[in-house]
């Protein structure tokens, strides 16, 4: 049902997308609606291109994107190890402590932003803290399901094979619990973008919920949606990429699905160990690379915004502040969150000190 | 059972013990997480001035104003979808799961231009939000009806209307309350967000409004009558379900089921 197999299906799925992508772009032009308020999807178009042209894009996909990674990685780096002894290990505590866990999960990221505030400064660490307290839950408790329920006859037959209790974690409980763990990895990565950009904007100096709120600040109307659309995009696409992946990973979750769609398990690529090994090296490079720029892009806002910063906004009813042109990077909007004026400088130190930790 | 109750309670006894302890003795330090004491007691506070009640009940009004709007709307366009015109279903699938990852809270200050900054926008933005799990998985639930239910109604000679409403509807009641269910979760979540962003009451404006003012104890006592609210909530709505829902087995009653809610297999379920 997710495989298009023919042209006529592919156009009928696409039909609902067509007419409203046409409708966006006709509305304000024949003036059913005031282009003012609502751009023709060409102009918000044209206005995405420009601010890849800029390079304000990708500045804050960067910084975005490097936020998010980082919080599901230490969320991993907690919840899975965490999770596997919960499941596999210390049954009986995980049985004990559900409750408080299932308490804590319920726990507003949201109203975690000022407390995490309190901790870590308004620097990078506070988002990052958000992001991995958002997804260590998805990923806790799918992995406690998973080991878990591990189907008891694989267990049984490697014990009456003689495997060792490392071969038992390593060969048949971690490959058994993966593709459910998977799951609660993806929810976790989709659950996080859509909440690390509304944190960006109440509180932060860059990235892309900062981009559309700072447009709406400045009443680029256009560059709302063009963020918007941006973000929407990438959300489709990650969640999109994901199921692929999962796919690809484990095909023999979905074998009843292929043979339904007569679609060959071509799909099944075994990730090598030489290229497992490659991609983690690959995303520790880019995180220390990130890391590197979005603290060269933080100071780049803060040092900017110093001449306008007492009268930065702080919530989206204040008037527009800032220059409307160079919008990106050149506004201080590290403090919306702590606001209080005479402290603006000292806030800034510590914003400072925070990235020079990473 | 009994014993692990016991357990639990300890468990959580311990936890709460902790958080009065280790801010008391000064291990943690206590201005930026206070003692669990000291958070009752501003609760308390908050409560018999007044704050904490009207501020409630606005978000509460709020959350479920948006989660009435986006089941009357979304169940019926589900059932719509999901029923009668599967290839109109299959037409807008894509556009549907577009809007889903629309982010009302990133579309909030478009949504104030056409709504004003008023009720108006903050109930659209929880109604967008809680409308396309509860569709989605009302899709999903009509579509994974059994087909031998069906067939076995209908060579009893159901006509269409009962076969709707004794058959079909009730097998997709499962499906559309975990949709119901992940909706509040998420409603909760983005209700507090947007308050931050731009209200002047709400328990989200009590939470900014404190963090301004660095008022430790009170960002806590927000934080933790939110997290109650949300939790009583899943317990409200797992009790309507058990209620309703009498004919599948949803297990014990509890806010700990060790169980994930049943993910319906539709790519959208978790697409907030």
């Amino acid at each position: 049902m997710e495989f298009p197999q023919s042209f006529r299906d592919h156009l009928l799925r696409s039909s609902g997308l067509t007419v409203f992508l046409l409708l966006w772009e006709l509305a304000p032009r024949l003036e059913w609606i005031d282009p003012d308020f609502l751009p023709a999807f060409s102009t918000v178009m044209v206005e995405v291109c420009e601010l890849f042209q800029e390079g304000a894009l990708q500045i804050h996909l960067l910084v975005s994107i490097w936020r998010g990674v980082t919080g599901l990685l230490l969320a991993l780096a907690l919840g899975l190890p965490l999770g596997l002894v919960l499941g596999r290990y210390y049954r009986d505590l995980a049985e004990t402590i559900n409750p408080l866990l299932r308490v804590l999960s319920q726990v507003n990221p949201f109203t975690l932003l000022p407390v995490f505030i309190l901790f870590f400064g308004i620097g990078e660490t506070a988002k990052v803290a958000v992001v991995a307290w958002v997804c260590l839950w998805p990923v806790l408790f799918y992995t406690i399901t998973a080991s878990r329920e591990v189907p008891l006859i694989l267990v049984k037959t490697a014990v009456s094979m003689g495997a060792s209790s490392e071969e038992m974690l390593l060969k048949v409980i971690v490959p058994a619990a993966l593709p459910t763990i998977f799951v609660g990895i993806r929810i976790a990565a989709c659950l996080t973008f859509y909440i690390l950009v509304a944190a960006e904007m109440l509180g932060a100096g860059a990235g892309l919920g900062w981009l559309v709120h700072n447009s709406a600040m400045n009443y680029q109307i256009p560059r709302i949606y063009a963020g918007a659309a941006f973000i929407i995009l990438l959300g489709f696409l990650l969640s999109r990429f994901l199921r692929y992946l999962e796919r690809g990973l484990f095909p023999w979750q979905f074998e009843a699905m292929f043979q339904l769609s007569g679609e060959p398990a071509q799909l099944a690529w075994r990730p090598r160990k030489a290229a497992s090994i490659a991609f983690a090296c690959t995303v520790l490079v880019a995180l220390v690379i990130g890391g590197f720029q979005v603290d060269k892009i933080n100071r780049a806002s803060a040092q900017g915004g110093h001449t306008g910063h007492h009268g930065h906004q702080t919530m989206a009813e204040d008037a527009p502040g800032g220059p409307a042109a160079g919008g990106h990077g050149s506004m201080h909007h590290g403090g919306t969150s702590v606001p209080s004026k005479g402290r603006g400088s000292d806030l800034d130190m510590s914003d400072m000190t925070m990235e020079e930790e990473h | 059972m009994k014993s692990l109750i016991v357990k639990r309670i300890i468990a959580v006894g311990i936890a709460l013990s902790a958080w009065e302890l280790l801010p008391r003795l000064g291990i943690i330090d206590p201005l930026f997480i206070p003692p669990l004491s000291q958070v009752v007691v501003t609760i308390n506070g908050l409560l018999e001035s007044g704050e904490l009640p009207t501020h409630t009940l606005i978000s509460l009004q709020r959350a479920f104003s948006g989660l009435t709007a986006a089941v009357l709307v979304g169940i019926p366009l589900g059932l719509l979808l999901g029923g009668w015109f599967p290839r109109l279903q299959q037409g807008v699938e894509p556009l549907m799961e577009l809007f889903a990852q629309a982010n009302p809270v990133i579309l909030a200050h478009i949504i104030i231009f056409f709504l004003g900054i008023g009720e108006g926008a903050k109930i659209f933005i929880i109604g967008w939000l809680c409308i396309w799990p509860i569709t989605f998985s009302t899709i999903a639930g009509i579509r994974d009806v059994e087909a031998q239910l069906v067939k076995a109604a209908r060579s009893f000679g159901l006509g269409r209307g009962s076969l709707f409403f004794r058959i079909v509807l009730p097998a997709a009641a499962p499906a559309i309350f975990t949709g119901l269910r992940l909706s509040a979760g998420y409603a909760f979540i983005m209700l507090i967000a947007s308050e931050m962003m731009g209200a002047s009451s709400g328990l989200g404006w009590l939470v900014v409004q404190s963090q301004e003012s660095y008022h430790v104890q009170r960002i806590f006592a927000g934080a933790v009558v939110i997290t109650a609210l949300a939790v009583i909530t899943d317990l409200l709505l797992k009790l309507l379900e058990r209620r309703t829902v009498i004919w599948t087995n949803t297990g014990e009653l509890d806010i700990c089921d060790t169980h994930e809610p049943k993910r319906v297999n539709l790519y959208q379920e978790e697409a907030p």
